[in-house]
């Protein structure tokens, strides 16, 4: 394939100033921009084809900001439904390889710059660009049978498909949130705070983010792979020792290794026995209440106190510094949403009692559980007593003795 | 290769002025960052620039994302934050400005200091020269980015208060993370020469006097009208000896 301009790898580091760019796309100063790469059937597919619509690069005034979309179409046996936000994160990489273009961000932030230097070299068509996309999907992965691309800089038409270009990564971000520890072989570690609690060390699953709420699976993996000697690194996850408890060998390894020897074990879904460590950075804390044999939850943003009297800084005294405290867990508020949320102890059906705000944030899972108007909050009671009496009184499964212990 | 120059010394000396003057210097040889690492963010009027997001907000505001759950599962956090950054760039011909703002407030920022270190880093590889306008020490400007810095210039006005703050600061870059080149010192307003007592402190301190720079007639006009000062005229004793100072160190 003949371009007019070189392509490769060492092109992705470069960044085009505003006094260099030709034209650019997207960026904040444009409101309709997106990509998406959708998995289309064969006949659906005109391989190799390139469609403009709208105006094209040549025919758009210099130095001006303009909308765009970005739609690969691919189509190939082996290709499953899975690969599509693999493909589109392609679209990133490959636009960096072209010497002058310069591509920023994802979905519906997309920002791409044009160099003075490409234009003129010959690169004035999207068409050029779109041929380049082709022929580098091609190559790059052989599960591509047929591709298209179509670009659209037409504002009205962009503004048109939006809104099911959002429902599409909306519903990606829905399976994203279903992928569990079983899923992967490879989970991560972080040791970001232990400058503050040199034996913490968080383990991040699918099914577990780290407990500052900042990093999930995928941040760590972008970030592993940004920096494999930094403070975040992959390990393979090893044996699954206890699936319930969320024991694995590989981040007992861990956990040993990054606690200086501290802790060997670690359950990563169970509040007793070998409870993950908590560093200073969590956002949360599932705290077990002897009373009635269940778990409340307080965060840092919630001013008052628990029905123990007490408030959260006070608790994070006892929890923090990177020390496994049965019965009192650091965690980040997203932990609510997983299917595995400390599973092993009764999960979201053993919550009894909430910071409002917090009951209402996370409502649509415990109404899922059954448990959303059976939890107590501030607001129903205000001290232990009461609670239990609350309790009681709604018949929240748990106290009923409903809840079976999973296992 | 990037050349990195870092401006402190003790509040109100001089060093945004120095600052923006060199930053306009340097753009003739290259393109230059400007980042404004003091929060009181007044760089970008001395340089004549307007101001967009600066880097406290964008962090503030992912904190804020963060804790309410906001962002969705598959978009990396670390492209997010590059993206913010980049965008809040105040980009003109060869001069982009950086605003660094406010400092963290209580609360956990180890995850966003990690990732906006690695954006700052990332942006701050595609320039010729940075510049640093402090806010006093270089405790800020350490904790957002792992560079190195090639020449701290230190200002002072002819002041004990001011040497002491100079050679405090010197002092505790030991401290931090950032790796320090070359420290020089400016003394600033000068009247009628350096008095004694100055010259034996900078001596007693060990610290290496690059230039004097005396009052500057041009300046205040330039203040009251709120025109930027990049505009002092050639003759300027500031515009004079700035451009001393980058050729001596060979900037
Ligand atoms: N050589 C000079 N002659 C006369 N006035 C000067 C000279 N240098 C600086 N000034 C004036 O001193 C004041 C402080 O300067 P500047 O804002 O650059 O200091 P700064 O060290 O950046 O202060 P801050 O610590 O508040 O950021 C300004 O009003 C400036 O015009
Ligand atoms: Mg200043």
């Amino acid at each position: 394939m003949e371009f007019h301009i070189d392509l490769g790898p060492q092109y992705e580091g470069e960044s085009i100033r505003k006094e260099d760019f030709y034209v650019e796309f997207g960026g904040s100063a444009v409101k309709y921009k997106f990509e998406r790469a959708t998995l289309k059937s064969p006949e659906e597919v005109e391989h190799e084809k390139v469609e403009i619509i709208g105006s094209d690069i040549k025919d758009l005034e210099e130095g001006g900001s303009y909308p765009l979309a970005i739609l690969i179409d691919v189509a190939g046996e082996e290709l499953e439904p899975d690969m599509e936000p693999v493909i589109e994160r392609r679209i990133h990489m490959y636009s960096n390889y072209v010497e002058g273009l310069w591509h920023m961000a994802q979905r519906n932030d997309i920002w791409l710059r044009l160099s003075k230097n490409s234009f003129k070299k010959g690169l004035n068509s999207l068409r050029e660009v779109g041929e380049i996309y082709n022929f580098l999907f091609t190559s790059e992965i052989p599960q591509i049978e047929k591709i298209q691309t179509t670009f659209i800089t037409d504002e009205k038409r962009i503004e048109e498909l939006l809104p099911s270009a959002l429902e599409v990564y909306e519903a990606r971000d829905a399976r994203a949130r279903e992928l569990k520890d079983e899923d992967v072989d490879e989970f991560y570690y972080c040791v970001l705070c232990q400058s503050f609690a040199p034996t913490h060390c968080c383990i991040v699953t699918p099914s577990r983010l780290a407990n500052c709420g900042a990093m999930n699976w995928f941040d760590c993996k972008a970030a592993y792979k940004l920096d494999p000697e930094g403070p975040i690194a992959g390990f393979p996850k090893g044996e699954c020792l206890d699936p319930l408890k969320g024991e694995f060998s590989g981040a007992n390894k861990i956990v040993a290794e990054k606690s200086l020897g501290n802790y060997d074990r670690v359950y990563l879904h169970s509040a007793f026995e070998h409870p993950h460590t908590s560093c200073g950075c969590f956002q949360a804390i599932c705290f077990y209440i002897p009373e009635v044999d269940a778990f409340g939850i307080i965060h840092r943003d919630y001013g008052g106190v628990t029905p123990a009297g007490l408030k959260f800084s006070t608790m994070a005294g006892d929890t923090s510094g990177g020390k496994q405290v049965e019965g009192s867990c650091g965690m980040a508020l997203e932990l609510l949403r997983s299917a595995k949320f400390f599973q092993a102890d009764g999960g979201r059906k053993r919550l009894v009692w909430l910071p409002k705000e917090i009951k209402e944030r996370y409502k649509e899972f415990l109404e899922a559980d059954g448990v959303y108007d059976k939890i107590a909050t501030e607001e129903d009671v205000s001290n232990t007593d009461e609670l239990v009496e609350f309790l009681e009184k709604v018949g929240h499964p748990w106290i009923k003795g409903e809840v079976e212990l999973p296992g | 290769m990037t050349k990195t120059i870092a401006i402190a010394g003790k509040g109100g000396t001089g060093k945004t002025v120095i600052a923006a003057l060199l930053i306009n210097l340097l753009s003739q040889e290259g393109v230059v960052l400007a980042l404004d690492a003091d929060p009181s963010t007044n760089l970008n009027q001395a340089l004549g620039l307007p101001l967009r997001d600066t880097m406290g907000r964008i962090r503030e505001e992912f904190v804020e994302e963060v804790e309410r759950g906001r962002l969705p599962p598959t978009v990396i956090k670390q492209e997010l934050l590059d993206y913010k950054i980049r965008d809040s760039l105040v980009e003109s011909k060869r001069i982009d400005l950086l605003p660094m703002g406010r400092p963290e407030g209580p609360g956990c920022y180890c995850a966003a200091n990690y990732m906006l270190r690695h954006s700052l880093d990332q942006i701050a590889k595609n320039y010729d020269y940075i510049v640093i306008d402090c806010e006093a020490g270089m405790e800020h400007i350490s904790r957002q980015t792992t560079r190195d810095v090639d020449v701290l210039l230190l200002i002072s006005d002819p002041t004990i208060r001011g040497i002491t703050a100079a050679a405090r600061m010197r002092d505790l870059i030991g401290e931090l993370r950032t790796k320090v080149g070359k420290i020089c010192l400016i003394v600033n307003r000068v009247k009628n020469g350096l008095p004694l007592e100055i010259g034996k402190a900078i001596d007693d301190f060990g610290l290496q006097l690059i230039a004097t720079i005396s009052e500057d007639p041009y300046i205040a006009d330039l203040e009251i009208k709120g025109t930027p000062l990049i505009e002092l005229p050639q003759d300027s004793p500031l515009q004079a000896k700035v451009k001393q100072v980058a050729n001596s160190l060979g900037l």
